[in-house]
């Protein structure tokens, strides 16, 4: 027979303890809080999604739909095949065009996993807490999504976090001037998303009205509007339709910078993903990247929606945890038992440990391997109770006194 | 010790000369014994599989090294990336093209390809970033699919011209492949192949061949919604139920011309107005029915029923119990001391507690279906595409099966622990009947069957 796995829990699925659970409950809450402050909505996607809304061009890039989780269902003797979902974005979208979609500004966040198969052993499931501005919003909807980013993270107490921005435009604008037609286009796109920095070579060979080397775009990470400002003079003589992004960039970085951000410029961030048409946002601390986002102007349309702009963003649960810490452990409450194994003294034990619960106590009547409190001994409905507080008994008359004794504890 | 996982079919005679040539030769293999397991020189084993399996045996660390085309070596790695085969080298024979093929100039919104390398065509169409697709892995007959029942082909051919040969338009040349020598990566981290490995790498062969998937960059075929269907489609089975279908339509009174005899044509010409023949593989049927493209076909009941452990929900049942080609699936076991399933489990968990139960057989859906309601805990499914004799004991715990009287599995001292079902050919229709004249047509015809079915020649026949 072959051989047998040291553990049976499916490679690259985590398993989650308390005290890490406490930690991913904080982000959450932190990140819900945020979000309705900010006027956003609760939504939640399916788990399952047909593959074909991540397959169309535009959505995923191929290398990750290389490790998508697709497969047959049930029903699917149709052929049509369905996946774990691999992005939240592409299925907030489905859900807006499907469910949602009316003039005005949808603004929903969500907090759930997505599915990717990794080489490495890495995690495959990833918790991300998302927000979905879906609307005519402009410039000003990209900014409200950065300071909402922040704002959730500032309440994570979270070493100092990095803004970075880029604009998806720079990159089909310089492709497009490059004269490469559309497929050798989106090749040379899906090479840049993947860090391949060698085809900026090629780029530039078919460019030779440049004065300034592309590099100065893809290669340098700038430090605010002056670097904008920089490639804009250093470029955009060249490749005029170069200005429109810049400009947008420029905006955004002008009232960031107003607002005490201080956002860096890249002119690739992200990777991986090919729905990003506008700007685009990354948030880091300690070296982690904890989150990213950006406009995803064509999304909604390529899912059978109408054709309406929306940006979004994610912050990554798992990176965010390693940097928290957890709530405070909650105070340590008591464990109740009745005196004897009589129904009538359990029915007691139980009687007592509803009033005392209602008064605000954490009160088990099964002590867990983890219980940190006092023991409670229930002598029955009128018997009164023995608190045993570190080896010493201590006779109380009434869930009264209980109460009042352990409330002089705290 | 080595063990060696060696190919029938086309690449048997070049196989066996290669090896002969590293000084390994294996003189049953070379002479095409039926038999499927060799004991070599240095205590080491030989066992011969259909091309297909030998990725998976290989993968699977049953087998230390292997031959097999190198298109099946990236069938597999387009499914499970991460897999422990590596290439040692191009042996030089056995060369042939994955073509991407059409045979129509439109093709439907969500665009349906065909191959029996269904891993690989799901990969050219993500390279390809079609938006919206839909592969059907195949048992074979690929060819036969398009332009009616696929848009396009994925096929393996010499050249372009044998592509054409076919009836289709090679559109790409997606994968060039020739015959590989492979090893399972543990095994050569861990155990001392040195002598064999000595040998077989050692002069001969050409140079490795391995290419990347090559896509086309765009597809020229416009869509189109597919045209109303004016007749009555039957779709009847190549192979070894082909013999007993045409006894059938004998029966029946249904002459099918080019099928009774002679080469095999897969559009042959049928006596009965408004209705068009195909000739298919027996296994891809039901799928084809549930979709449509066909309204009714003559296949097996155990390839139904694989068909709906996979899809429960399919449109696809039975019309006709046709009652030839008679067998029974089962499950078949060796060196067990139980004479039941739940016994058989219960030996082999006290022998090994947490290993998978492996489960080997053609039919995977019933397999994989027969081990979940056993209630095997924890179990795999080996897929198999024939030359199953001598799997079990030391490539699978239970071999699923079809057997007859049961006098080739006691002759080989196995044992049969449970015959679970009851198979025979039967007509299968999509439960969405047609009307109007083709309903006419498609009633006539099942009542033609139904009369052939009831005929006392069928009873017991196979």
């Amino acid at each position: 027979m072959p051989e047998v796995a040291s553990t049976q829990r499916a490679r690259g699925m985590r398993d989650v303890l308390p005290d890490e659970m406490a930690r991913l409950r904080r982000i959450e809450a932190a990140f819900a809080a945020a979000c309705r402050r900010w006027g956003y909505g609760e939504v939640r996607t399916p788990v399952i999604e047909p593959l074909h809304l991540f397959t169309a061009a535009g959505t995923l890039s191929p290398q990750t739909l290389d490790h998508v989780y697709s497969f047959l269902d049930w029903d699917g003797w149709s052929g049509e095949r369905v996946v774990l979902r691999p992005d939240s974005t592409i299925a907030a979208a489905r859900l807006y065009s499907e469910r949602l979609a009316s003039p005005g500004v949808a603004k929903l966040f969500y907090s759930q996993p997505v599915l990717r198969f990794t080489d490495d052993g890495a995690s495959r499931e990833e918790w991300q807490c998302g927000v979905e501005l879906i609307g005519d919003t402009g410039r000003a909807g990209d900014i409200e999504l950065v300071a909402l980013a922040l704002d959730a993270l500032a309440a994570l107490d979270l070493p100092r976090v990095t803004v970075r921005l880029s604009h998806a435009g720079i990159v089909r604008v310089v492709l497009a001037a490059a004269g490469l037609p559309a497929d050798a286009q989106s090749a040379a796109y899906d090479r840049l998303l993947d860090g391949d920095l060698t085809v900026v070579d090629e780029i530039e060979a078919r460019l030779p009205q440049l004065n300034a080397p592309l590099r100065l775009l893809f290669e340098i990470e700038g430090a605010g509007l002056g670097y904008v400002q920089n490639v804009r003079a250093s470029l955009a003589g060249a490749i005029p339709a170069l200005a429109g992004p810049l400009d947008e960039l420029a905006f955004i970085v002008e009232v960031l910078e107003a607002s005490g951000v201080a956002p860096r410029i890249s002119a690739v961030l992200a990777r991986r993903f090919e729905y990003y048409s506008g700007t685009v946002m990354s948030f880091e601390s300690a070296g982690q990247r904890v989150g990213a986002g950006g406009r995803y102007d064509e999304l909604i349309a390529l899912v059978g929606g109408a054709g309406v702009p929306a940006s979004g963003f994610a912050l990554f649960v798992q990176p965010l945890a390693d940097l928290t810490r957890g709530d405070p452990p909650p105070a340590p409450g008591i464990a109740i038992e009745p005196e004897s194994d009589s129904p009538r003294d359990h029915a007691a034990a139980l009687a007592a440990a509803a009033a005392l619960r209602a008064a605000g106590i954490s009160v088990a009547t099964i002590a867990g391997a983890a219980s940190r409190g006092h023991r409670l001994i229930c002598r029955g409905a009128d018997g009164g109770f023995t608190l045993d507080r570190d080896g010493r008994g201590l006779v109380l008359h009434s869930v009264d006194d209980v109460i009042g004794e352990l409330g002089r504890g705290r | 010790m080595i063990r060696l996982a060696l190919p029938t079919g086309d690449l048997r005679r070049d196989s066996a000369a290669f090896l002969e040539a590293a000084g390994c030769g294996i003189a049953d293999y070379a002479s095409g014994s039926r038999a499927l397991r060799f004991s070599l020189d240095d205590g080491g084993v030989a066992r011969v599989f259909r091309e297909k399996d030998i990725p998976v045996q290989v993968a699977l660390g049953q087998y230390d090294i292997g031959i097999c085309s190198s298109g099946w070596i990236e069938e597999l790695t387009q499914r499970f990336p991460g897999h422990d085969v590596v290439r040692l080298r191009d042996l030089g024979y056995g060369a042939f093209t994955l073509w991407l093929a059409a045979a129509g100039d439109r093709c439907a919104p969500s665009l349906r390809i065909v191959s029996e390398y269904a891993n690989v065509a799901i990969a050219v169409a993500r390279r390809m970033r079609l938006a919206r697709y839909r592969v059907f892995g195949l048992h074979g007959a690929a060819e036969a699919y398009p332009p009616e029942d696929a848009d396009l082909a994925l096929i393996a051919a010499r050249d372009a011209a044998a592509v054409e040969a076919l009836g289709l338009r090679p559109l790409w040349p997606v994968l060039r492949s020739s015959a590989c020598l492979i090893a399972n990566r543990r095994s050569i981290a861990a155990r001392d192949l040195s002598r064999s490995l000595a040998r077989l790498l050692e002069g001969g062969g050409g140079a490795d061949s391995s290419a990347a998937l090559s896509v086309p960059p765009k597809l020229d075929l416009p869509f189109a919604d597919a045209a109303p269907r004016g007749v009555v489609r039957i779709a009847l089975p190549d192979g070894h139920q082909q013999p007993d279908a045409v006894a059938v339509l004998h029966a029946a009174g249904v002459r099918v011309h080019g099928y009774d005899d002679g080469p095999l044509v897969r559009r042959p010409g049928i006596d009965v107005d408004g209705v068009e023949v195909k000739v298919i593989r027996p296994q891809d049927m039901a799928q084809q029915v549930a979709l449509g493209q066909f309204d009714l076909a003559v296949t097996g009941r155990d390839w139904l029923f694989d068909h709906l452990v996979e899809f429960p929900s399919s449109p696809v049942e039975q019309v006709v119990d046709l009652g030839r080609c008679r067998y029974g699936l089962a499950a078949i076991v060796k060196d067990v001391a139980a004479n039941d399933v739940a016994g058989a489990i219960r030996e082999w968990r006290a022998r090994s507690p947490q290993a998978p139960i492996r489960v080997a057989s053609e039919y995977a859906n019933i397999a994989d279906h027969f081990a979940r309601e056993r209630h095997a805990g924890r179990y795999s499914v080996i897929p198999i595409a024939g030359a199953s004799e001598g799997f079990v004991p030391d490539d699978a715990e239970i071999l699923i099966e079809g057997i007859d009287t049961g006098s080739s599995v006691r002759a080989n001292n196995l044992t049969v622990l449970e015959r679970f079902f009851e198979s025979t050919n039967c007509l299968i229709a999509n439960k969405s009947r047609p009307h109007g004249a083709r309903g006419d047509v498609f009633d006539a015809l099942v009542e033609r069957f139904r009369a052939a079915a009831l005929a006392p020649a069928a009873a017991g026949r196979r």
